[in-house]
């Protein structure tokens, strides 16, 4: 299995970087677009390797992923080397895709130009976003192929991990909450899995939807001078982008803060182990079965 | 290490806080979403809003790890 996916992402990584070069040449050639719009033919003709790339390395990874070791002496392993690649690589998207982002959304508003050319500023978010395009279809085949469903509410659970969640969070914004969803507060419910309630219920349901809303208008955007994209659709994409990029950048502060406060999660998102002790005391039911469970 | 985490997360709320700002008097003063109508004005404004406060509640959780007064 281990060599078939080794073959499949060496095929794939070969036939995209064949593409891409061919791609590239042809931009060199004379032809009658600008450096933005140039760029933008690039983008959306590398979209389909870009994504078949992430396919590959998803497999590879859930083929590596299987024979690691959970536990060792003290520490029971909390994510997957394939999950914690994923992450940073991801990360390294969004630190090249939010920031160019903003500044052509904000240049617009307060109406200023920067140092740089715009195309420049274009050039670097498509590439932030191709980042993110392999992530992401790295992280759905990866999770698809290995089986993980952790961070999923499980099918008719919603109403208890919403409960979880509202114990999580300050008193007076859990009783909102459970206003909002009608839910009774009793005896504080106990997590059974390697997350929080907070991570379940609210933190990746709500990436999710941001990471979802900004690929699918991005993608619309990025097509418009490929294919015909009606003037109604593409500003509702564009409005839209702008929100979930508002929307993504409000993830990253709420993530790194929820992190910051827990380090021990932070290093096991870069040695993908957390302590026995840690596991114990904040995740007692995912310790009580780690002999059975995978690493997310 | 935590402290140059801790850095590098006050530097992001920084930057954040400065977004934040400009959303916030755009919401005001950009004649591009006053042309866009009350809608764009708010969206800016709560936009902004928002951003400035999880940029404030992300610069206090790094002070914090700073002082390594985290980690539980």
């Amino acid at each position: 299995m281990r060599a078939v996916a080794l073959l499949i992402v060496l095929v794939g990584v070969a036939g995209g970087t064949a593409a891409g070069l061919a791609i590239l040449a042809q931009v060199g050639t004379t032809q009658p677009f600008g450096n933005e719009l140039s760029d933008n033919f690039v983008f959306a003709r590398t979209i389909p390797f870009i994504l078949a790339t992430g396919v590959a390395f998803g497999l590879l990874g859930a083929a590596l992923a299987r024979n690691a070791h959970h536990t060792k002496h003290g520490h029971v392993r909390r994510f997957s080397r394939a999950t914690v690649i994923g992450h940073w690589v991801i990360t390294v998207g969004f630190l090249l895709a939010l920031p160019t982002g903003v500044w052509q959304y904000l240049g617009g508003i307060i109406d200023v130009s920067a140092p740089v050319p715009l195309y420049l500023i274009y050039r670097v978010h498509y590439l932030g976003a191709a980042i993110i395009l392999l992530s992401v279809a790295y992280f759905l085949t990866y999770w698809w192929m290995s089986g993980h469903r952790e961070l999923l509410v499980p099918s008719g659970q919603w109403r208890h991990h919403l409960r979880g969640f509202a114990h999580e969070l300050p008193p007076s914004l859990g009783r909102m909450v459970a206003r909002i969803f009608r839910l009774h507060l009793g005896g504080r419910a106990a997590t059974d899995g390697q997350f929080t309630f907070y991570e379940t219920a609210f933190s990746f349901p709500t990436w999710t939807f941001g990471l979802g809303l900004i690929t699918v208008t991005g993608l619309v955007k990025a097509l418009r001078y490929v294919i015909e994209v009606p003037g109604p659709v593409l500003w509702g994409a564009s409005t839209l982008h702008v929100a979930a990029m508002v929307l993504l950048m409000l993830k990253v502060l709420d993530h790194m803060r929820y992190v910051f406060a827990r380090w021990p999660l932070m290093v096991a998102m870069t040695t993908t182990w957390v302590t026995d002790h840690y596991a114990r005391t904040h995740f007692p039911g995912w310790r009580h079965r780690s002999d059975k469970s995978e690493a997310a | 290490m935590r402290r140059v985490v801790a850095f590098l997360g006050i530097l992001w709320a920084g930057l954040n806080l400065i977004v934040g700002a400009f959303f916030v008097t755009g919401s005001f003063t950009a004649t591009t979403a006053a042309k866009e109508g009350i809608a764009a004005q708010l969206a800016l404004l709560t936009g902004g809003s928002l951003i400035g406060i999880f940029g404030a509640l992300l610069a206090r959780s790094s002070w914090n790890l700073f002082m390594h007064r985290t980690g539980q």
